[in-house]
């Protein structure tokens, strides 16, 4: 066996273990924990796109999830519509705004960028927070939306169970690393880093630097927009403080950059590894010690950008390689 | 009509001290070229500085300048040395790091949550100070006078703060860094000291703020994510690197919060504010009184 057709048995190990875990874990409580998991590695991955090929620092992606997941539920309460078409209309709309910020901030540098992406989230939730009625949407302000689970099936988005929901995100995150995986090997991929890297010379080659970041958010807010309507779909209940906050915002880019923004397993890795930490951090110390779970995430997070600046998917990467380097030896050497 | 007057007297001196919380951010990103996400957090531990020192000692809230400024200059110093500086260096050729932002939210998130730790959730307040509910009486108005004390303050601090930049050794050699930083390294200027005095005056400039809001505001320990926001906003308004314009921006901020809610409900002027900031943001990046080659 070769070097290369381990690292296809490994992908494919992989896969079928995702795929399979619903057969062995049956508790609804982990399923909704992995659903989640996998959650939040579809929009570090989706953030990656624009925040780790791009080379810069959105911090409002929260915005995106929210509008994905207000338009899918406004149009199916009010009007019965599908939230599977409410996810491409959320998109879309996602897209427009995404193209509206990235328009006249992508010619600024790096901070201005990242603080603009940070006001236009929080203006919107300040307006969805103060607005009962769009015309004719009712948004209900800071209340939020409620989605009565009555016709449950696959047309409306809606399980009794948490299988569907997982496969159903399982789907989406496999798909979004299949995007990026082509992505970063066709030539908007190669504009994109050497516009991250060295604008200048990227544009006095005749890269157009802007349109190639332009695009790449473009998609980002697309995909992020779709999961917020999965995540409307899976909580039934969306309000503007949980859903459009600057925590959700800020979780997001630092996940995928803990794990290596720009790489493709990178923002997956964030999240196995973050996630877990985080939540087990808060079940074990929320009462005695709060706050220690966000006490953790800083330490990690300026350990992380002292010793791996790339993040922690390098020195896994290097591992991996190590061990196949070495089974290959074993196998095919004496 | 007295009480748009009233509201605008009002607005102009709680933006002035918006525009110190500011000033610290300002002065940062001027120098090091780098937003720093912590500077909310370096605010709420000058408060708690501040709150603890009053309490304890039940000194004037303003005596408490003395000994919060200087702390926190050290706090300021210590930090960017020892915890930042390492990713400038690794960094060298990059003008902007972005790793510089991210250490500086995760010192965020350490300082607010080590906070909460150590004195929990609860709202502290100077409640028998003798600036508190203080009200200056002109005609038929009401001028907060913690406030105007605090507008004093952010109008001396500010003339200081620009004082030093022009006319001694150190605020040149920071001025040359700021402008150039291969051109002050060859001129023998060591760039990084020279950050971390910088970190050192906004720091400490925090601490100042700090000590003005203690009289009339509450101490809790996300207190700083409410003036980071703002205090982005404001020197984006201001233009980033300008010290007179985090104080103009603060005041436009000031005034629309206090007069806007004339007109409408209290929640939309932070709508107003984020729609006006990304307007600059837009049409004049460079801010009100930036300089062009900061974006």
């Amino acid at each position: 066996m070769n070097y290369k057709n381990i690292n296809k048995v490994a992908l494919v190990a992989i896969l079928l273990i995702a795929f399979g875990l619903p057969l062995v874990i049956r508790s609804a409580t982990y399923l909704h924990i992995l659903v989640l998991l996998f959650f939040y590695a579809y929009l570090t991955t989706s953030w990656n796109l624009v925040g780790g090929f791009a080379g810069v620092l959105p911090l409002g992606h929260a915005a995106f999830v929210g509008i994905g997941a207000y338009t899918s539920t406004i149009l199916f309460l009010q009007y019965g519509i599908s939230p599977w078409i409410g996810m491409l209309v959320g998109g879309v709309l996602a897209t427009i705004a995404g193209i509206l910020i990235g328009l006249p901030t992508f010619k600024m540098r790096g901070a201005y960028f990242a603080l603009a992406t940070i006001a236009f989230a929080e203006g919107f939730r300040v307006i969805v927070e103060n607005i009962d009625y769009i015309g004719p949407f009712k948004i209900n302000g800071p209340r939020g939306l409620q989605i009565p689970p009555l016709d449950i099936g696959l047309a409306n988005f809606m399980f009794a169970s948490k299988e569907p929901y997982y496969y159903i995100i399982l789907i989406m995150l496999v798909a979004v690393v299949v995007l990026t995986y082509v992505i970063s090997r066709s030539k908007l991929g190669y504009y994109l880093n050497a516009g991250g890297e060295e604008p200048e010379a990227a544009m006095a080659l005749g890269v157009n630097v802007a349109r190639a970041k332009l695009i790449a958010m473009a998609m980002s807010s697309f995909l992020t927009a779709m999961a917020g309507t999965f995540y409307a779909q899976f909580t039934l209940y969306i309000h503007p403080k949980s859903i459009i906050s600057l925590d959700l915002s800020f979780e997001i880019a630092f996940i995928a950059l803990i794990g290596g923004r720009g790489s493709i397993a990178g923002p997956i890795l964030g999240a196995l590894l973050l996630r877990p930490v985080g939540d087990f951090s808060r079940i074990y110390f929320g009462d005695t010690l709060p706050g220690m779970h966000l006490i953790i995430f800083g330490l990690v997070l300026i350990l992380v950008m002292h010793y791996q600046p790339r993040g922690l998917q390098e020195p896994l990467t290097r591992l991996y390689n190590n061990l196949i380097r070495r089974i290959t030896h074993n196998t095919t050497g004496r | 009509m007295y009480y748009i007057i009233e509201d605008t007297i009002n607005g102009i001196l709680m933006g002035s001290i918006y525009g110190l919380t500011a000033m610290g951010l300002t002065i940062i990103f001027g120098v090091l070229k780098v937003v720093n996400f912590a500077h909310g957090s370096m605010l709420m531990v000058g408060m708690y500085l501040a709150y603890w020192a009053v309490t304890l000692s039940g000194m004037h809230p303003y005596l408490a300048i003395v000994l919060v400024a200087p702390a926190m200059f050290l706090f300021g110093y210590t930090l960017q040395n020892f915890v930042i500086k390492p990713i400038f260096i690794a960094e060298k050729n990059v003008r902007e790091p972005l790793t510089v932002i991210i250490v500086t939210t995760g010192i965020w998130y350490i300082l607010d949550n080590l906070t909460l730790l150590i004195f929990g959730p609860q709202y502290r307040s100077l409640a028998d100070n003798p600036l508190n509910g203080q009200m200056l009486e002109i005609g038929e108005m009401f001028i907060s006078v913690p406030k105007l004390y605090g507008c004093i303050t952010a109008v001396i601090t500010a003339l200081g703060v620009y004082w030093f930049f022009q006319k001694t050794d150190m605020g040149r050699a920071i001025r040359a860094t700021s402008m150039d930083r291969e051109a002050a390294s060859l001129m023998g200027i060591n760039q990084y000291k020279i950050y971390n005095v910088a970190f050192g005056i906004g720091a400490a400039t925090a601490g100042i703020a700090a000590v003005t809001l203690v009289p009339f505001y509450n101490v809790f320990p996300t207190v700083g994510v409410l003036f980071d926001i703002k205090g982005f906003i404001i020197v984006v308004l201001g233009g980033l690197g300008s010290i007179g314009g985090a104080l103009a921006g603060g005041i436009i901020i000031g005034i629309i919060e206090s007069v806007g809610p004339q007109f409408m409900t209290a929640t939309w002027t932070e709508a107003i504010v984020y729609g006006l900031f990304l307007v600059v943001l837009f049409v004049k990046p460079s801010g009100l009184f930036g300089q062009k080659h900061d974006w």
